[in-house]
């Protein structure tokens, strides 16, 4: 697959190639966008806020 | 004379202390026996006796276990020794193996006791019987490497793949990668092979985060293009976790975790192979048996596979010698508690089969926690291959819901302990608790990307929550760097809880 990964059209230049009719291809592709906010520091500060709220409830709501 | 009624005054309360004294004995001293002995060091204080039984002489934080595999940390960093933290908090410390339980004590003595081997203390060898008035069994699983030929002897890991379990493993594992990282930059391509190594084995996501640890360190050093780099996992669909998989909201829709695994593979350029039983290990090769009945091959450079966990392998004995390990422990060693183990299909499973009280249901001053219970059966559906094989992930429980057991059951014996009840006071089913499982893809602050996952319950509920069977509020997955800050921050606020550092009791579990 890593022969193939870049795409000529620059238009989907971000967008990863993945080879018909393997397993990899029946599953979901990160867009650029996408991973664009998973190293976005500002995003991600909110996301790190955002992780830490919802392992707090969680480890509230298991303790009985 | 005012001397003499003082010192016999003291006397006599100390009397009346001692008579008074109940002594609790921790088997193991991992998450969750490390937890329970820290707790009842705090609320028993000096009116009882603590003592901790461990073969280890270090504390092991091993979700880090991972970074030392890919070289990012050293083993210093991820354990600390045992003695002094137990020294300052007057924890009995046993630095020894249990090898047998008498709940009913023996001809000679009449007090429950536990016969322990010792492993270190200058005692190597010694034996000496412990009693007790109440026992936490949290001795972790034993790594059967044995179970699969050629992976290894006993709990003894074997010559050809490499295992991440403990610190001194992944040392090891750090050195055999750096191998390849070289012969890759000579011009060699390597096949990396990572996964499960037997049809039953369970702790799928700590090989999930070595894999993409392995691959942000070839990215790293720029050797990705000359490695083929491929998942072998008993799991039934990428994404199972020996949970039997998970949903969570993205994108607008529900999504499920088979989509959000295959997703991270594709994205990577990983191939996977599931549903097989690794059943033959060889130089360079593992033989494998999938779900549909065929007998296939893989080759490999370097090779992590995760051996299945038994039980530790104790013995239990009645008063008159009689052995009753049938009675205490599951036929695969781990301890029963207060859970269903009628072996009713899966279409009969239900919450309620799990252990909520975690309590031994002969002897109610035995409890279990962490993955030294039995669990009534698997959480993902049970599978065969075509020719009978088993093939399923055994139920994770590792980590997180280690801690709360551990908590939970020191709580309700520190309340029995004290005369409050003579009934346990807290539970903590598997059915009701949740998780969070943090899985890296390197070290790095600003660079790589993490999964963040959380579920709620860990044992599906599809009464309470019909649909997935889980809170799809509670059940979560991202990715992002934040994930990444999320493991550094569990990383230094877990080891400074375990060694009892200042505050330790505020950073939860």
């Amino acid at each position: 697959m890593s022969d193939n990964t870049k795409s000529t059209n620059t238009d989907h230049s971000h967008v990863q190639h993945v080879e018909p009719y393997t397993p990899q291809f029946g599953t979901m592709i990160p867009s650029g966008a996408q991973k664009f906010m998973r190293t976005c520091v500002l995003w991600q500060i909110v996301r790190f806020l955002a992780i830490n709220v919802k392992m707090m409830t969680l480890i509230i709501k298991s303790h009985h | 004379m005012l001397k003499f009624f003082l010192d016999k005054l003291i006397n006599l309360i100390n009397e009346h202390k001692e008579f008074n004294m109940a002594r609790l004995v921790i088997l193991g001293a991992g998450v969750a026996g490390h937890t329970a002995a820290s707790f009842a060091a705090k609320w028993l204080g000096k009116e009882h006796e603590v003592v901790v039984v461990t073969p280890n002489a270090k504390w092991n934080w091993i979700p880090s276990n991972i970074w030392v595999g890919v070289g990012e940390m050293t083993k210093e960093e991820v354990t600390f020794d045992l003695a002094p933290v137990y020294a300052k908090t007057k924890i009995i410390y046993k630095q020894a193996k249990a090898v047998s339980i008498n709940p009913e004590g023996s001809d000679k003595l009449d007090k429950s006791f536990v016969t322990v081997e010792f492993t270190g203390q200058g005692k190597e060898g010694e034996s000496e019987e412990v009693e007790y008035d109440y026992l936490i069994n949290a001795t972790g699983p034993k790594l059967n490497f044995g179970a699969t030929p050629g992976l290894g002897e006993g709990t003894t890991m074997g010559e050809h793949t490499v295992s991440v379990c403990t610190a001194d493993h992944a040392v090891h594992a750090s050195h055999e990668l750096e191998a390849c990282i070289e012969k890759m930059k000579a011009g060699e391509r390597q096949k990396f092979l990572i996964g499960t190594g037997h049809g039953m084995c369970t702790c799928q996501g700590a090989a999930f985060e070595y894999i993409f640890n392995i691959e942000h360190k070839l990215q790293e050093r720029g050797v990705r293009d000359m490695a083929d780099m491929i998942w072998i996992s008993n799991e039934s669909f990428l994404g199972d976790f020996g949970m039997g998989g998970l949903h969570f909201k993205m994108g607008g829709f529900i999504t499920s975790s088979k989509v959000f695994a295959e997703s991270l593979y594709a994205e990577r350029g990983m191939d996977w192979i599931i549903g097989a039983h690794v059943n033959k290990v060889e130089k360079g090769m593992v033989t494998y048996e999938s779900l549909d009945g065929s007998i296939n091959t893989q080759d490999f450079d370097f090779a992590m596979l995760i051996p299945p966990f038994a039980g530790v392998g104790m013995k239990a004995f009645g008063k008159d010698g009689s052995d009753i390990t049938d009675t205490v422990f599951a036929p695969n060693g781990m301890m029963k508690v207060d859970a269903d183990y009628s072996g009713k299909p899966y279409a009969e499973w239900k919450p309620s089969d799990w252990p909520k009280t975690l309590q031994s249901p002969v002897y109610k001053n035995i409890f279990a926690a962490g993955i030294a219970f039995a669990p009534p059966h698997p959480i993902s559906k049970p599978m065969k291959s075509a020719n009978g094989t088993p093939i399923t992930p055994t139920p994770p429980r590792t980590g997180m819901p280690s801690a709360m057991m551990g908590k939970a059951v020191i709580s309700s014996i520190v309340d029995m302990m004290t005369g409050k009840t003579t009934e346990p006071t807290h539970t903590s089913s598997m059915a009701e608790m949740g998780a969070a499982c943090v899985a890296s893809s390197g070290k790095g602050l600003l660079s790589g990307t993490a999964a963040a996952m959380t579920v709620f319950p860990i044992v599906p509920d599809f009464e309470k929550y019909p649909g997935t069977g889980r809170d799809i509020n509670g059940t979560t997955g991202e990715i992002g760097l934040a994930a990444h800050w999320v493991k550094h921050l569990l990383h230094h606020a877990f080891i400074w809880k375990a060694k009892l550092k200042p505050g330790w009791t505020l950073i939860p579990e």
